[in-house]
């Protein structure tokens, strides 16, 4: 596990409201909400995710928005599992999304 | 002419067009919201000079050229020239390219940090707007781009979103100049594309850049145009691409071929956050040159931003050139700053069905950023938009008066009324609102008269109750 037992803020963007299931191993693109001059920046991840943060005492707090950038009022837990490289194999102009997920899911192989 | 972003902030400083923010403030979404409120109150440009978690040797300056008085010091005229006069001095020197000259050292390489000392974080970029998908850079920026093939030197105007510290990403349309130039060399062959990201450069190298410029064109040599004589440009540390010598801050590095990095949803020129996501380029810097105290700029976009002012000018006359080469009878073209690049004020001799299509076709045949074109009769002062929003509503047939052309991979995905499905194929329309009376209604018997004081009067009414106006008892 690469959380500890401080509690980090995240955040992450999804296209659909489906997009985050709770149980699955999730590639996500988190940007670091804590502050400093690195606020922002980004990590690529496998991550799991809840709806009840409460319940896990050591998990990282997750802040979702959508596309467009609304930030939607429930705050999720999430718990990181490993870090994606930071340069995800995948071409241009084509959905990122599809690509780290093909980058999890190639990194499960090996 | 200004030979960098100092010079012109001296200029603003005399003419009153700046505020010095002496105060700290933060770079997280203050600083965008007070440089929001400045365009929006079409309010002065801002030097920022203490912010917040950075040492006060870099300050940021933000919208440099979004008011009109603004431009006009910039090309060197009095800064309440009239846009019309802007117009015209546009007009005159972007037919004249001159050449940049190459020089061997330049201010931009002061300061130099290369591979493990490159922290892009080291520089303020702002989170411009909440909700932003990142802190933005390149804002106010000059990408310089080659083409192998052909040599080709593109400057333009593209967003970057800081990523960590040595990767930004991107997203330059791919139907942009670079977009098209990396696609069409660098992708299929998997070789990484050299890039410099140059911020702060003089004022009319930027303008260039965020012109509206023919594909293959040397925005390096319309800059020199523009400015009267050339540019100086000094080769990057660590590819062999020239920037603009005494510009504050160039970031080297290359765009990947077959990586990608999550980049938007970003608040964008036509003043909304559409939605575009995910789709966008990957870059890897690999220096970081500036000068001492560097300067950071920044359009704070959205809403009478910096390219609205850029692309009113350029994109007009852009527009105006290419409906003269396929014969459409044009007297002027205008694209007021509030229509966000989105809208069109064609002035014409006669309109009329065909023209209208004429327009149409042409417009939007390679990439069709614009979407609504109100078309004109040459009596209208189209810088007016009282005036042209008086035509619209009385002379526009409902029916008859409107045409529509629609399109497929060639579309604004900024453009905030498409859905998402449309941006992802790059899907729209463009609409043409004929403000001109049908050619064949009779002049004597069919056509309505205008009944204004310039149209409606004898000369020589007129010239009378000119000459009394003030005996009338009126102020002015």
């Amino acid at each position: 596990m690469v959380s500890t037992n401080e509690r980090k803020s995240w955040e992450t963007f999804v296209r659909r409201p489906g997009d985050l299931r709770e149980g699955a191993e999730l590639p996500l693109a988190l940007r670091d909400l804590n502050p400093g001059r690195k606020k922002y920046s980004v990590r690529h991840v496998v991550a799991t995710v809840s709806r009840n943060p409460e319940e896990m005492p050591h998990v990282d707090t997750l802040f979702v928005r959508t596309v467009v950038g609304v930030l939607l009022p429930e705050t999720w837990g999430i718990t990181i599992l490993r870090d994606l490289p930071i340069e995800v194999p995948g071409k241009p102009y084509h959905d990122f999304f599809a690509s780290l997920k093909a980058a999890a899911r190639d990194g499960d192989k090996t | 002419m200004f030979d960098d972003t100092r010079g012109f902030i001296e200029a603003l400083r005399a003419s009153g067009d700046l505020v010095e923010v002496e105060k700290e403030v933060s770079w997280d979404l203050e600083l965008g919201a007070i440089s929001r409120l400045a365009c929006e109150k079409d309010g002065p440009a801002i030097w920022f000079k203490r912010i917040a978690d950075y040492p006060d040797d870099i300050t940021v300056l933000v919208n440099p050229m979004a008011t009109w008085r603004r431009v006009a010091m910039a090309f060197g005229l009095a800064p309440d020239a009239s846009i019309k006069d802007i117009y015209r001095e546009y007009e005159k020197r972007e037919g004249k390219l001159i050449p940049p000259v190459t020089v061997e050292r330049g201010p931009c390489h002061e300061v130099v940090r290369r591979g493990s000392e490159v922290d892009l974080f080291d520089l303020p970029a702002p989170m411009l707007h909440e909700g932003d998908g990142g802190r933005y850079l390149g804002t106010w920026d000059l990408v310089v781009s080659r083409d192998p093939a052909s040599q080709w030197v593109n400057w333009g105007t593209y967003r970057f979103m800081l990523y960590d510290s040595s990767h930004l990403t991107g997203f330059p349309r791919p139907t942009s100049h670079l977009g098209k130039m990396f696609q069409d060399y660098y992708v299929p062959r998997g070789e990484p594309m050299p890039i410099a990201i140059v911020i702060g450069a003089d004022p009319l190298s930027h303008f260039a850049a965020s012109a509206t410029f023919h594909l293959g064109g040397d925005e390096a040599g319309l800059a020199g145009g523009l400015r009267g004589e050339p540019v100086d440009l000094v080769r990057c540390r660590t590819s062999d691409l020239l920037v603009p010598a005494c510009a504050e801050i160039v970031i080297e590095g290359e765009v990947l071929p077959d990586r990608v990095g999550l980049e938007g949803p970003y608040g964008e020129y036509p003043g909304y956050r559409t939605g575009e996501m995910g789709n966008g380029i990957l870059f890897r810097a690999t220096a970081i040159t500036h000068r001492k105290h560097p300067i950071f700029t920044v359009d704070a976009t959205g809403y009478k931003d910096d390219s609205s002012t850029v692309t009113a000018l350029s994109g007009a006359l852009a527009i105006q050139k290419r409906l003269e080469r396929h014969g459409v009878p044009v007297v002027d073209v205008y694209m007021p700053p509030e229509g966000a690049v989105h809208l069109a004020i064609v002035a014409v001799q006669y309109g009329g069905k065909e023209v209208a299509r004429n327009i149409l076709e042409t417009l939007t045949s390679r990439r069709a950023l614009i979407s609504k074109i109100f078309m004109v009769e040459a009596d209208i002062d189209i810088f007016d938009m009282g005036k042209v929003l008086h035509a619209f509503s009385t002379k526009c047939h409902p029916a008859h008066g409107v045409h529509v052309i629609h399109y497929e991979g060639r579309a604004n995905t900024l453009t905030p009324c498409y859905s998402q499905g449309e941006r992802v194929a790059q899907k729209g329309a463009t609409v043409l609102f004929d403000c001109t009376w049908p050619g064949e209604w009779s002049r004597e018997w069919e056509t309505p008269v205008k009944a204004t004081f310039d149209s409606i009067y004898s000369e020589s009414v007129r010239r009378k109750v000119l000459e009394r106006w003030r005996d009338y008892g009126f102020d002015k």
